[in-house]
């Protein structure tokens, strides 16, 4: 084993804070400017340790006296034979001490699209969030065309977008190396397409075939895209760990569909959001066939013995229909 | 039984409703936050509020002074009724206090005290909370046992532990009263003391469902159950509700109803132990009669636009039209609703026995089909029929379904409740939206409250069979307006 060595001092999460060189041993640590690698910590000593070479030949940490001394493991100890990856901490300091010839793990492979960060993913985002934002203001306009409405909407939409956006760039600039705001405003802008688009498509099928649960559900398939949206946006702050962002989407959207039915349940008796399909779309988009009215009065009749049944029921003790 | 007298005296009232012309008054709608023991839904004045009084009584011979000399016939009548009138209290059992007070009255000579219904309702719906009580007009107090009610006329008769003097006599036979006579209210008003107001009996109400006489005179909540005589001491009929929105505008129960009441009272060997079958067998008979009544004969049918809407419009039940018509509006909203002015009171929270149907006529040129489904979705949204909270109904059932009629195409929903305390009755909602045009909705809405299912069913068939349109798929004709 041969020098230089290098010692980092560590963040909790690993990052290193600082690295410095060293090329002879001993190397003398402590808070005094008398030795080799100074460390600012209040909690260690003016000489705290000296890393030198034992009889094997093996790097040594050893105390030298500090009051608060060595601790490896949540275990204090007088001295540690460090490996390059062993993380000592000194005070509130955590080292780690490598020498020149350390082997790194090989490069990761690069699948991020560089071209796609920065203004241009920035740019897609807040247009599709603004014009959601327009389209909704659009559907639901009854009134006379104004312009101040509409650019209302527009401000609204691109504010949300920066808003969430720039909440989850802070925290990828935490956590991660860069700030990566067009890459979240775009996951944003797509997230709230990809809602629209489904549940104006749920309504078109669940109005064109005659399927209610399409409506009656329609909130869970939004809990989802909103998981997704999140497994996404946790992604692009930390592209390691997608297995695991996977589950928490999955245990937020689970949750999410839980605290839904919960809440219909308790509001309503019932565990759909609707009482009954309220979508009325044009007779175009209609596929499957009118009943006769015969038919209809003999699906109300055939309530009526879940009715009486729920007669003799306590309040909330309802029986649960779908 | 009852079926005649009511049919004859419809054509009573259809009498009177050809001579008197009707105040152009918009009803207090919904109204049930006013306050107990009236029946919060009233009935629109036979005649304007505002009439002169007929010309003076013999005891009245100026109104003009601050402080006029009382009516020497209230006087009279007064010194003699004050033995037989009570005050009936309903206390909590529970610390005996008391949860809401009315008036009555002993009748003849005999144990039985009349009073209304809607002053004994907690003890006849709920006895193991309630207990009744008298008190006379010299502070002495009493129980009460409830022997039996009429919930549609809003009767009750009660048997006390003391005799009555004989001062209020109930008639064997119908008391002829002319418009303009004196009459005279008495009871214990905002449990204030007894008292006696004068006022003048103005004919027979002919909104309501059961016959109500107009008392010109006033009645305060208190009052109820309290006799109203005529200045020879016959009693006229039992107090029951004003007008809140009017003044002076009282009503009574005709004394007809209190002797059939009273009959049955004396025929029965005992009082029964639960009265909620027995509401329910009086609610289900008012429910037959009310849509035998109201499917006598076809649902006239009015046009909004191209569309053909079924309506009954009759002395119970009234329209009313209302349009969005704004000039910043893209679109055009016509509405026609019609409803019963008045329900059966069952208790304070609950009323029922109540028809009512709306019509919505959505239209518009500018807006693109899209928009225009967004608006019309809104509108066939209701979150809830009725409060889904209301514990004394089960919570509703649904049917949807695209349906067709002979000429309209639409989107049914049918969501019934049933009570959970009168078996056999159920609330009926129908929500209806017609499906055949991309710029034009017509959505409808029957709502029956307290109707046996058949009933039920038969209304609604028949509503949904009269829903229609002229020229089925014609495309512009949803736009001509």
């Amino acid at each position: 084993m041969s020098g230089p060595w290098f010692i980092e001092t560590l963040a909790r999460n690993g990052d290193v804070l600082q690295r410095r060189c060293i090329d002879t041993l001993p190397i003398r640590l402590g808070r005094g400017y008398d030795n080799d690698f100074v460390i600012d910590d209040d909690y260690v000593a003016a000489s705290h340790a000296r890393i030198e070479p034992d009889a094997a030949g093996r790097l040594v940490l050893r105390d030298l006296g500090s009051r608060n001394g060595l601790n490896h493991r949540g275990k204090r100890l007088q001295e540690v034979v460090l490996s390059g990856d062993t993380v000592v901490r000194i005070g509130h300091t955590s080292l780690r001490v490598r020498a020149a010839s350390f082997p790194v793990a090989p490069e990761l492979e690069d699948r991020t699209f560089h071209r796609w960060e920065g203004a241009l993913p920035g740019a897609a985002g807040i247009l599709m969030a603004a014009g959601f934002a327009l389209f909704a203001r659009w559907l639901s306009d009854t009134q006379y065309f104004e312009f101040v409405r509409y650019f209302e909407a527009l401000a609204w939409g691109a504010g949300a977008a920066l808003l969430w956006s720039g909440g989850w760039a802070f925290a990828n600039r935490l956590f991660g190396r860069h700030a990566r705001l067009g890459r979240h405003l775009f996951v944003f802008g797509c997230g709230l397409a990809a809602l629209a688009v489904t549940s104006l498509l749920a309504a078109t099928i669940a109005y064109a075939f005659s399927l209610e649960a399409f409506t009656r559900y329609a909130s869970h398939a939004a809990t989802l895209l909103v998981a997704g949206m999140v497994y996404f946006h946790l992604s692009t702050v930390d592209p390691q760990n997608r297995r695991r962002y996977r589950w928490i989407a999955a245990g937020m959207a689970v949750l999410g569909s839980g605290l839904v039915l919960a809440y219909n349940l308790q509001r309503t008796g019932r565990l759909s959001d609707e009482l009954y399909m309220a979508v009325l779309l044009p007779p175009s988009v209609r596929v499957s066939q009118d009943h006769g009215i015969d038919e209809f009065m003999r699906e109300v009749e055939g309530m009526k013995p879940a009715l009486d049944r729920g007669r003799g029921r306590k309040p909330g003790e309802d029986e649960l229909e779908n | 039984m009852r079926l005649p007298t009511i049919a004859i005296l419809l054509c009573l009232a259809c009498a009177i409703a050809g001579a008197a012309p009707v105040a152009q008054k918009i009803p207090s709608t919904g109204g049930a936050a006013k306050p107990a023991p009236q029946p919060p839904l009233v009935i629109p004045p036979a005649t304007p509020p505002a009439t002169t009084p007929p010309a003076p009584g013999p005891g009245e011979t100026d109104e003009t002074t601050a402080l006029p000399t009382p009516s020497t016939a209230a006087q009279d009548l007064y010194s003699s009724a004050k033995g037989d009138l009570l005050q009936i209290r309903m206390l909590l059992k529970n610390g005996r206090s008391q949860s809401t007070v009315g008036s009555g009255f002993l009748v003849g000579t005999g144990n039985l005290v009349l009073t209304n219904y809607h002053v004994v309702s907690q003890m006849a719906l709920d006895p193991d909370v309630y207990i009744g009580e008298y008190v006379d007009t010299d502070g002495k107090t009493g129980p009460v046992e409830l022997m039996a009610v009429d919930v549609l006329h809003d009767l009750a008769v009660v048997r006390v532990n003391r005799a009555g003097t004989g001062f209020f006599q109930v008639p064997d036979h119908p008391v002829k009263l002319t418009q303009g006579q004196y009459l005279y209210s008495l009871g214990n008003p905002l449990d204030l003391g007894f008292a006696i107001s004068e006022g003048s009996y103005n004919g027979v109400v002919r909104r309501s469902f059961y016959d109500q006489l107009v008392f010109t005179g006033p009645i305060n909540s208190g009052m109820s159950g309290g006799p109203s005589v005529t200045v020879s001491g016959t009693v006229a009929g039992v107090n029951v509700s004003k007008r809140l929105d009017g003044e002076s505008v009282s009503f009574l129960v005709p004394v007809r109803y209190a002797q059939e009441l009273l009959r049955k009272v004396a025929a029965q060997p005992h009082p029964p132990k639960n009265f909620n079958p027995l509401i329910a067998q009086q609610l289900l008979a008012h429910q037959r009669e009310m849509i035998d009544r109201l499917l006598a004969e076809p649902l006239s049918i009015k046009t909004m636009g191209p569309y053909h809407v079924p309506v009954r419009e009759s002395q119970q039940l009234r329209c009313w039209g209302r349009s969005n018509f704004r000039l910043e509006a893209e679109y055009t909203g016509d509405s026609v609703s019609c409803a019963m002015e008045v329900a059966v009171y069952v208790s304070d929270s609950q009323q029922t026995g109540h028809v009512s149907m709306s019509h919505l006529y959505l239209r518009s040129a500018g807006m693109h089909p899209l928009q225009f489904s967004a608006l019309a979705s809104g509108r066939f949204r209701v979150d809830r029929i009725g409060a889904s909270r209301d514990t004394r109904l089960t919570r509703p059932s649904c049917t949807e379904m695209f349906v067709h009629t002979a000429s309209l195409p639409l989107r049914a929903v049918t969501c019934v409740r049933a009570y959970r305390k009168f078996a056999g009755l159920y609330n009926f909602t129908l929500l209806t939206a017609s499906t055949g045009d991309a710029q034009a909705s017509l959505q409808s809405r029957l709502d029956l409250a307290g109707v046996s299912f058949d009933n039920g069913m038969r209304a609604t068939r028949a509503f949904l069979s009269a829903l229609g349109r002229s020229e089925p798929r014609g495309p512009a004709q949803g736009r001509a307006q």
